[in-house]
């Protein structure tokens, strides 16, 4: 299968690819590990003028701490953050979230995180040939008018499908945007927009620097259900943070609650996670509660578009939290 | 736009002038004619085309032909001997029934190579897990895994 045409640049630094995002903005495409961009484009989704690649900017690629932070370089590889004992110690949501990625060869090594935050929202509708597509009248994010997968809606309902994205979300990430001249930093949580078209707040001028992870002392998981173990997207997923409070070590003082892969971006549900908030670690009624509510209130968010069925996949949503929720009791505990 | 790149191919070095938009199993397959490295599905998902770069075992449809400028490429072409005997996995595989129809072969016989180089003693679960990428159609996996599984008892594979 081919690529369509496009012009291959270089940058040799970052401010170089600052330059380069400024002068061709809407025209040109950031390429990292391409295990997203690159299938995109096969599949006729979008047509870049210009590529440019981060293939030389190895100032992208570190896990490092400062303080009371994770500091991850927009272009580290999952496999990197797979292999980091920091990482695992710290934010044990996302290296189990990175583990489950794709497949060893495609996703692994050429993988970044960068990418996989940024990776495009999908649906069985449109992430299609050309030919396929072909067939019928094209929906909203492919330039038309109808959704497939919702019927009568005036707009994009397709699914964040990010592993990295929704274990980030639990673990309170922000990221840093940069462009020619500014910087910004935004969390995770205000970075989503409701637009399954758009689904990030984020200019074409605009490159990901870094993510970054505080370190709150609480302990994370994160659990996720695909067809098959490898190379599957999620069809639901659940990321968890839980911490102790200082003075009683059973109980838990603070509560992060997200699930991934049934919305247009990762939700973080609010009324489960402050429901935990002053339990017991061992209280496992409480974590079934806490589940079910994420469940009904996650439910409201779900679109039939990522295969499976889309009752299947709500009932799961309360198990992934609820398996997420004890994993992250037990270890809390050890 | 095309670019003259140079890399080592299984040991050679070649320079090669690639169009921008070619992937590296385009350039493998359409343009040196080496059709040992096959193509599936062109999006990363079946693991036919796997081809190792840096000793990294990777989908050469989602790489730039461009992108393997200054780098070490491995192909299925590069693994029998000159005077063509077959590499000790290829040999298993023939041996232990990893082969049926062999679309999938020289993609996982790729990904056991990259496997097996780094870590010629890799459990059942290692070897499961590094050719997780790559799906086959006909031989329901198991002699596959029993090949590889039994190139460690060959001794002395690497190479
Ligand atoms: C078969 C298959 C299975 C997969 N399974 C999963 C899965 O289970 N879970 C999952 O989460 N993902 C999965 N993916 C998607 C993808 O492989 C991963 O998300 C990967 O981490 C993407 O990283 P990349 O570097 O290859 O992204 P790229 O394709 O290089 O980039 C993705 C997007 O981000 C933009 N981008 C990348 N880096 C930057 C930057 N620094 N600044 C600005 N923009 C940037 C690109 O322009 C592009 O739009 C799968 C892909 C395939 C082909
Ligand atoms: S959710 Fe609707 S509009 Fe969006 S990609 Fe799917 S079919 Fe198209
Ligand atoms: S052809 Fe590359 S993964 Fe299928
Ligand atoms: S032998 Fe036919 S696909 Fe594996």
């Amino acid at each position: 299968m081919r690529l369509p045409r496009f012009e291959y640049i270089e940058p040799i630094n970052f401010e170089g690819a600052l330059d380069l995002l400024y002068i061709h903005k809407d025209n040109a495409k950031v390429l990292a590990g391409g295990t997203d961009l690159l299938v995109r484009m096969k599949k006729g989704l979008l047509k870049p003028k210009i590529i440019i690649s981060l293939k030389a900017l190895k100032e992208l690629s570190y896990i490092k701490k400062d303080d009371s932070y994770i500091k991850i370089g927009a272009r580290t590889s999952i496999a990197d953050i797979i292999a980091s004992d920091l990482i695992k110690k710290e934010a044990c949501a996302l290296f189990e979230a990175c583990e489950k990625i794709g497949a060893v060869t495609i996703q692994h090594y050429r993988g970044t995180i960068g990418g996989n935050i940024l990776q495009d929202n999908r649906c069985i509708h449109y992430n299609q040939s050309a030919f396929h597509r072909s067939g019928r009248q094209p929906c909203h994010k492919d330039g038309g008018k109808i959704c497939y997968a919702r019927d009568a809606s005036d707009r994009c309902n397709s699914t964040c499908q990010s592993d990295g994205a929704t274990a980030l979300m639990a673990l309170g990430a922000n990221i840093t945007l940069v462009r020619k001249g500014t910087e910004r930093i935004i969390d995770l949580d205000n970075f989503y927009t409701t637009d399954g078209i758009m689904p990030f707040a984020m200019e074409s001028n605009e490159l990901l620097k870094e993510i970054v992870i505080p370190i709150q002392g609480g302990k994370s998981s994160y659990k996720r259900l695909a067809y098959r173990s490898a190379i599957d997207y999620p069809i639901v997923s659940a990321g968890v943070f839980l911490k102790s409070s200082d003075t009683s070590k059973n109980e838990i003082e603070d509560a992060r609650i997200v699930v991934g892969a049934i919305a247009r971006a990762p939700i973080f549900l609010a009324k489960a996670s402050s429901f935990l908030k002053g339990k017991k670690f061992n209280d496992i009624s409480a974590f079934k509660k806490a589940a079910d509510i994420s469940m009904d209130n996650a439910s409201t968010f779900a679109v039939h578009n990522v295969g499976s069925t889309l009752e299947y996949r709500c009932a799961m949503v309360s198990e992934m939290v609820f398996q997420a929720l004890k994993e992250a009791a037990i270890v809390t505990q050890e | 736009m095309a670019t003259n790149i140079s890399f080592i191919l299984n040991g050679d070095e070649i320079s090669y002038e690639v169009k921008d938009h070619w992937t590296l199993s385009h350039l493998l397959r359409e343009e040196m004619g080496l059709i040992g490295t096959k193509e599936g599905c062109g999006n990363g998902e079946c693991g036919a085309c796997t081809v190792i770069v840096d000793k990294l075992a990777v989908n050469s449809c989602l790489y730039l032909a461009i992108e393997v400028e200054g780098k070490i490429v491995e192909t299925i072409e590069g693994l029998a001997s000159t005077s063509g005997a077959l590499h000790p996995i290829q040999q298993s595989f023939v041996k232990n029934g990893g082969i049926q129809c062999g679309f999938c072969s020289p993609g996982m016989i790729m990904s056991s190579k990259a496997l097996l180089d780094k870590n010629p003693d890799a459990n059942h679960e290692e070897i499961k897990h590094a050719l997780a990428g790559n799906i086959c159609r006909c031989t329901g996996y198991v002699q596959i895994l029993e090949s590889v599984e039994a190139v460690k008892n060959m001794g002395g594979q690497n190479e």
